[in-house]
């Protein structure tokens, strides 16, 4: 590109740049996109000449560089510069809305940041420091020739990750904090004495007051019949021993990993017992917050049975499209796929009309019949996939051995499935479990809620003096799902990146 | 074995045996459930059966007929491993779209539901064959407004009911479409709501500038800018971490994905408190920093805000996993050549690493686009919609996106429970859902490779 058309293109930029300025400034108003403005005031010239404007420039770049790129670039400049007048315009809004004045009670350090970027600057530094000697020994004591960008950019990889560590994790620690002192509630204008600046603004928490009083209010009042205690000790010893044996089957032994898996049967067949048999009579206690595990039990029974009929029902309509080739086969898994487009809770209305119909409002069935519709087409989508991948060979000896189409699935396939239904359950399970819209829908009375719907309850209803127990109840709601989530990391994620990875 | 009529016409023949099947099995199942309700009002229970019943009638009268069927024709076991699926799909997805798209074009609402409205009690007097004498002005007490001519009754009397349409009515006396077959005592007006054309459409666009407009384009920035954002922290996290060099990169990876382990519907509404003007956590925090209390969910624009830091909070980990699983098929001996080749690290990453991760990423950017585009829990749990704007409907206020705004429409004090423009709402939304989904298709060619077998 030649010199004088850089210089007439950086002409015409600062030329549209001091023709906005005027333009907003003249106007008294916040310096802003010509485009965002024209829309948002229904001034249909400014648009328009905006998109008039960034034509033109093209055009005449096009020329005067004589590049065929000019009106790309064109367009990508003043689509930046628009982007980056709207980003200020917006910041100086938002800041005008700030009110300056610090919080009530709040410890206040006018300039902090600075002091933040500081410290930064002084670890950046150090690490540069560290790397460039470590290195620069290491060569002259080994002769190699090794440069220092490598372990200074790890070092700025740790720093950069601890600090998003602490980021994400701030919140979690003020919860879980926050469950362990009964005396706190969210208004709370209790001043800290301490001598570390950071608890005295309750930015860490202050450990003087550790109790489990909120946790014990969500257990008020709630009869355990001893044997349900009996069973719930069977389901602890039994998670144990898979536990145990799962420890044990890495070192091999195929014995091991079997009754691994019966263990893990065993498991959740106590499990469904504990759940199904958990009644809302059982809990005798005063507050609607002593009805905190039935919430969990109605969860775990909701979100359990829709994704054991998420595996009843794509299993064999799975099995039939990877394995059947009758005609037909192909446009009915064009329509499933099509189905799917439609997330099932837009119909939301039609769905309380057609629960209303049929007297299921306010009964788990049917918002197990609401949710099951969401699954069947990626559930059938996913499992085709694993069964084209198991091979074929397996099922013609048996045919060879005389058997049925449905002997081959059910004796042969079936068992070999288990990782797939494992991903499909717990997908559904996952999934349901933090599903609010149709709960709310459909589920009405506090004996019926699920943990969303009743943590709801507390952050709408008397928030300021329930935040203790929002919060005790927040933890101990998100351990099944941490649980399930942490123990089967590799199903989600290699489930959920299927998209990404294509073999 | 048995064999299938080819092509198109063994398609046709099954589709139409299963669609008959189903359509016998649920007349039947009506039937048989019509008897049970009546047992059930001649025993005293004037509120009959529950509806569901007509659900495991039908599968009753379902099972025995497909094995008939598969006796004479044996080629449709095929079909009957499919069968529960398409069930499924067709009474729970495919049926509410449906009906979507039918209550989208009538007054359904709280105030007309379709059930009768028990204050309008009416006794009656007398019966004469369809004619029946009421004892006070049926106008009046039965609140039919202008005529009681064209609505529907409710006659209840002796452990019976039954629906009646008024064809005529003379003073106290209403000509009905068909005698009584009881002895009715009490009349009520039945709350039937009817078909109004485009009348809740015309509603979405004439109040446009109030709800659709600033809905709509909010929805599209809030889908876009989720995506975007999340996917540049990810993008950004994922390449980082997938340096082999890099000690602990495994504990970072388990460290960070917290946000997308723990369930939403409980994270989300913990940031409520968090956000917080005066006593949350983050101004907390912001006050160390030297900055002044940001009023999150009190101030129409920073609720945008909030809401989409919140997003981005949840979904980075995921656009992480994603880029770390796309990174991991990438195979090193590609690095390798180019490494051979001459190549710096930097054309490695430009010419290996970008274009493979772009083809792998853009369904996942589309499919998140579309996912954001309905993510009600994010919106209706964090700020209910708000804060309000003044010149706005109340039911779409600063950050309410499409599907809260037909929700709260629908189901919401604010809405007055207006099921039928909720419903024109989300036929809305379907076709910008669908709009999405397609491009996605077109995009990633999810079916070009599945072709016909």
């Amino acid at each position: 590109m030649s010199r004088r058309g850089w210089a007439a293109f950086a002409g015409l930029l600062l030329a549209y740049l001091a023709a906005r300025r005027g333009f907003f400034a003249g106007r008294g108003l916040r310096p802003n996109s010509f485009l965002v403005y024209g829309l948002e005031r229904g001034d249909w010239f400014v648009a328009l000449g905006f998109v008039l404007v960034a034509a033109a420039l093209g055009y005449g770049l096009r020329r005067l560089l004589d590049e065929t790129d000019g009106l790309r670039l064109a367009l990508w400049t003043l689509g930046l510069a628009e982007l980056a007048a709207y980003t200020w315009g917006l910041s100086l809004e938002l800041a005008s809305r700030v009110q300056p004045k610090p919080a009530f009670g709040a410890v206040f350090i006018p300039g902090g940041w600075r002091y933040v970027l500081a410290g930064y600057a002084v670890a950046v530094v150090t690490l540069f420091v560290y790397s460039w000697l470590v290195i620069k020994i290491g060569n002259r004591l080994s002769g190699r020739r090794r440069p220092v960008w490598p372990l200074f950019g790890q070092g700025l990889t740790h720093l950069l990750m601890w600090t998003l560590v602490i980021l994400v994790y701030y919140p979690v620690l003020q919860v879980v904090s926050a469950s362990f002192d009964p005396r706190n509630n969210l208004f709370s204008f209790r001043k800290v004495e301490s001598s570390w600046l950071l608890v005295r603004a309750k930015v860490l928490p202050a450990l003087d007051h550790v109790s489990w009083a909120n946790y014990a209010k969500l257990v008020d009042g709630v009869v355990i019949y001893p044997w349900q205690w009996a069973v719930l000790l069977l389901a602890v010893l039994l998670l144990l021993a898979a536990l145990l044996l799962a420890w044990l089957g890495r070192r091999g032994g195929e014995v091991y990993r079997v009754w691994h898996g019966r263990a893990l049967f065993g498991f959740a067949a106590t499990l469904f017992v504990l759940v199904v048999f958990l009644s809302p009579d059982q809990f005798t206690g005063v507050g609607t917050e002593s009805k905190f595990l039935l919430w969990v039990r109605n969860t775990l029974l909701v979100s359990g049975s829709s994704g054991l009929l998420a595996i009843a029902l794509t299993a064999t309509a799975g099995y039939a499209f990877a394995r059947f080739s009758f005609p037909g086969r192909y446009p009915t898994l064009l329509t499933f796929i099509f189905i799917q487009m439609f997330p099932g809770f837009l119909a939301l209305v039609a769905i309380y009309y057609l629960l209303s119909w049929l007297d299921l409002l306010g009964t788990f069935t049917g918002l197990l019949l609401a949710y099951s519709g969401g699954i069947i087409s990626f559930g059938s989508w996913v499992y085709k996939g694993y069964v084209e991948s198991l091979g074929r060979s397996l099922e013609e000896a048996a045919y060879i051995d005389g058997a049925t189409r449905w002997q081959a699935f059910t004796r042969i396939v079936l068992p070999l499935s288990a990782p797939m239904f494992v991903f499909i359950f717990l997908l559904q399970f996952v999934g349901t479990y933090s599903e609010f819209i149709m709960a709310n829908l459909v589920l009405t009375g506090v004996d019926k809620w699920t943990v969303g719907l009743g943590l709801y309850s507390f952050t709408t209803g008397q928030f300021s003096t329930k935040w203790g127990l929002f919060a005790a109840a927040s933890v101990l709601g998100s351990l099944p799902i941490l649980l399930i989530f942490y123990g089967f990391q590799q199903y989600f994620v290699s489930g959920y990146t299927a998209g990404a990875v294509k073999e | 074995m048995y064999r299938h009529p080819p092509g198109l016409r063994g398609y046709v023949v099954a589709i139409t045996l299963l669609g008959g099947a189903l359509v016998f099995a649920f007349a039947a199942g009506s039937a048989l459930f019509w008897v049970l309700e009546t047992a059930a009002v001649a025993a005293g229970r004037p509120e009959g059966v529950p509806n569901w019943l007509i659900l495991i009638a039908s599968a009753a009268f379902l099972l025995p007929f497909l094995f008939f069927l598969a006796r004479t024709f044996p080629f449709l076991t095929d079909w009957y491993y499919l069968l529960p699926a398409i069930v499924f799909l067709l009474v729970f997805t495919v049926y509410p779209i449906a009906l979507t798209v039918y209550l989208a074009f009538t007054d359904y609402s709280g105030m007309r539901n379709g059930l009768p409205d028990r204050s309008t009690e009416t006794a009656v007097v007398a019966v004469v064959g369809p004619r029946i004498t009421l004892a006070a002005d049926p106008v009046e007490s039965l609140g039919c407004g202008e005529s009681c001519v064209g609505q529907e009754l409710e006659l209840v009397g002796g452990g019976h009911c039954g629906r009646f349409r008024v064809v005529a009515g003379a003073g106290k006396t209403l000509t009905l479409d068909r005698a009584p077959s009881f002895e009715p005592e009490y009349a009520y007006r039945v709350n039937a709501f009817h078909f109004v054309g485009f009348k809740n459409f015309v509603f979405i666009f004439k109040n446009a500038s109030r709800a659709l407009w600033p809905v709509f384009v909010w929805n599209v920035v809030f889908a876009a800018f989720t995506v975007l954002s999340t996917a540049l922290v990810g993008l950004l996290l994922g390449v980082l971490l997938n340096n082999k060099e890099l000690k602990l990169r495994n504990l970072y990876r388990t460290l960070l994905i917290i946000s997308w382990a723990l369930p939403g519907v409980i994270s989300i509404q913990m940031w409520v408190a968090l956000l917080n003007k005066q006593f949350g956590a983050i101004n907390r925090l912001l006050g160390l920093l030297g900055i002044y209390p940001i009023p999150w969910l009190l101030d129409p624009l920073w609720a945008k805000v909030a809401v989409l830091l919140v997003n981005l909070w949840l979904g980075f980990p995921y656009m992480m996993t994603a880029t770390l699983g796309a990174l991991s098929t990438i195979p090193d001996e590609l690095y390798e050549a180019a490494k051979v080749d001459g190549a710096s690290g930097l054309d490695a990453f430009q010419f290996i690493t970008l274009p493979l991760l772009k083809t792998a990423f853009v369904p996942i950017l589309l499919a998140s686009f579309a996912f954001n585009f309905n993510n009600f829990n994010v919106i209706y749990l964090l700020t209910g919609g708000g804060p309000a704007v003044e010149g706005q409907l109340s039911t779409a206020q600063a950050t309410d996106i499409l599907i809260s705004w037909a929700y709260k429409t629908a189901f919401r004090s604010e809405g007055q429970s207006a099921y039928g423009l909720g419903a024109a709402i989300s036929l809305v939304i379907f076709v910008l859902t669908v709009g999405i989904s397609l491009a996605n298709f077109r995009v990633s060619g999810a079916l070009r490779e599945e072709g016909r077998r």
